[in-house]
């Protein structure tokens, strides 16, 4: 549905975008993560036409956005990092003039913003203008103006930037029936949002893509070996000493942090197989009090940090 | 094309929602109405020495004619108050955006806008209209005259506007637009008596008086309409709004 490929932008001297590629499948919901100024936006603006490529592609539902704008366009919806709104318009107005721009047949004009505004919890707040409403509705009121023709493609760049805690909780359900229907590029800095939204994540630093794949892959892939942590109930320094004496563990230690009794360590991937085993039958010979032993998985954070250090 | 109409009833409506609209009516009726009622005053006196000591009695013709030169004057400072935000502004606060990633072509979103400004400066024509109806109500003025200076002014206008539209692409700075506007339409204005010094005589001061708008509304405030001045604003106003059209569709490239 989106097809991004070779991508790159230069502002000046600067390398916006260099050798972007990424591809969105039909109602999948993707995450586009990167830290400020890591080239979401740009991306984001190039896939919509509001700004040219130096090279690469962009196909957006079979349409190249330079080739054939229009066509392209019509199955577009997109909220731009700051909301392109007119504050002396009513909501109302507001989003039936989004929904003319947009092409929506004169017949199901009404019954279209109606829903909108109805979904978007906006339909109370029609009649006032948007320049007099907050910051969590004018957000709201822009997401309108994406939906309201009901594309194909969605690309939503920091959706739920300024929104209290109950509206983003609103939204992110909101993104998360639009998937599935809807083809949704979704750009965040907010590690979370994107780990509970989104089936594929795709990080960007400086420019380039830097990973991508789902949350597991991701987090299974950037660990090199496994980690794993361990609690016995007696003599943890012992067990650290029988420990070391493994094969294949590595960075054994204890973790001041969880109490005296937990050590941390670390496995090579070629002694990943039989490890645990190992380990289990090491700590009940040794009588140390095996209580617990957990494989810690990577947080989106870790990885993130990882892959952009 | 509809969505044209649609561009163009937004931007009208949204002038006469804020106070811009009606300040800059308010303004130029003031204006106009204080020079209108000079120039009776005059023409009063005129008729009266006339009358009393003989000699060339003024025709409405003439007030006519004072009235719309003031007109072409005050253009100046209302066509670029109108024009600079027309793209300026909404760059400004990105609402730009919402009509780039909407399935619209840049050449309607230019017309679109240019219907806009046609309307809001239609309304102003429209308004100062109101003093050539007095002198229909209390003289005879030739009702033919009045017809074709309307229509010269209107293109005039036409014309300022696209060339005020095209300043206003070019920047995000409203301001900036307004004082680059007025500028070249002063230049405009005043072209033709620069053309002798400018370039010396001969073909090229004819060719710059071409330029200038001032010798083509002469034949209409004449009361005359031919093909070749109405051809003049016409094509003025479509290389400005191609030139805009240009701007606007280069923003992707910038």
């Amino acid at each position: 549905m989106i097809e991004v490929k070779g991508l790159s932008k230069r502002y000046g001297q600067l390398k916006a975008l260099n050798d972007v590629s990424f591809t969105v499948e039909k109602g999948q919901i993707v995450g586009f993560l990167g830290a400020n100024g890591a080239g979401k936006t740009t991306t984001m603006d190039i896939l919509c036409g509001c700004s040219g490529a130096d090279s690469g592609t962009a196909i957006i539902a079979g349409y190249d956005i330079t080739e054939q704008p229009i066509e392209a366009k019509k199955r577009l919806g997109y909220l731009p990092d700051v909301p392109p709104l007119h504050g002396e318009m009513s909501v109302e107005d507001f989003v039936t003039y989004a929904a003319q721009l947009h092409k929506v047949p004169f017949n199901a004009l009404n019954t279209r913003v109606n829903d909108t505004l109805q979904r978007l919890s906006l339909f109370e707040v029609r009649h006032r203008l948007v320049g007099n409403l907050s910051k969590g509705f004018r957000q709201r009121v822009a997401m309108a103006q994406a939906i309201v023709h009901d594309p194909e493609v969605l690309v939503l760049d920091e959706p739920t930037e300024g929104l209290d805690p109950g509206q983003i909780v609103q939204i992110r359900e909101l993104i998360r029936s639009l998937g599935g229907k809807h083809t949704i590029l979704l750009s965040s800095h907010i590690l979370s949002e994107v780990q509970n939204t989104c089936d594929r994540i795709v990080i960007i630093n400086k420019g380039r893509i830097v990973t991508q794949g789902t949350y597991e892959e991701l987090t299974r892939d950037l660990s090199q070996g496994k980690v794993f942590r361990l609690r016995v109930a007696r003599s943890a320094k012992d067990a650290l000493s029988r420990l070391k004496g493994l094969p294949g563990i590595v960075h054994a230690k204890i973790e001041d942090d969880h109490g005296e009794d937990t050590i941390e360590f670390g496995v090579e991937k070629s002694a990943s197989e039989n490890a645990p085993e190992d380990v289990a039958r090491a700590m009940m010979d040794g009588g140390f009090g095996f209580r617990e032993l957990r494989q810690k998985t990577k947080s989106l954070e870790e990885v993130f940090f990882q892959v952009t250090k | 094309m509809s969505v044209v109409f649609t561009i163009a009833k937004r931007d009208i409506k949204s002038y006469f929602a804020s106070p811009k609209g009606g300040a800059i009516l308010f303004f130029f009726l003031i204006l106009m109405g204080s020079f209108f009622q000079n120039f009776v005053v005059s023409y009063i006196e005129y008729e009266q020495r006339a009358s009393t000591m003989g000699g060339q009695a003024p025709t409405l013709e003439q007030l006519l004619r004072a009235f719309f030169y003031n007109l072409n004057f005050i253009l100046v400072l209302i066509v670029p108050a109108v024009t600079m935000a027309s793209f300026s502004e909404e760059k400004r606060n990105s609402s730009l955006r919402l009509l780039q990633t909407a399935p619209v072509k840049a050449i309607e979103i230019v017309l679109g806008k240019f219907l806009a400004t046609a309307g809001v400066m239609g309304i102003v024509l429209l308004a100062a209209s109101v003093y050539p109806l007095f002198l229909v109500k209390y003289g005879n003025p030739d009702g033919g005259v009045i017809v074709a200076s309307l229509l010269g002014m209107f293109l005039l206008m036409c014309s300022q506007l696209s060339f005020g539209l095209w300043i206003s692409s070019m920047t995000n700075n409203q301001f900036m637009a307004f004082l680059f506007t007025m500028f070249g339409l002063f230049l405009l204005l005043v072209l033709n008596w620069l053309a002798p010094s400018l370039s010396g005589g001969g073909v090229a001061e004819k060719i710059i008086k071409y330029i200038a708008s001032t010798d083509h509304l002469d034949v209409f405030l004449k009361g005359m309409i031919s093909v070749g001045n109405l051809a003049y604003f016409l094509c003025f106003t479509a290389l400005f709004l191609f030139l805009t059209n240009v701007s606007l569709d280069s923003e992707r490239w910038r």
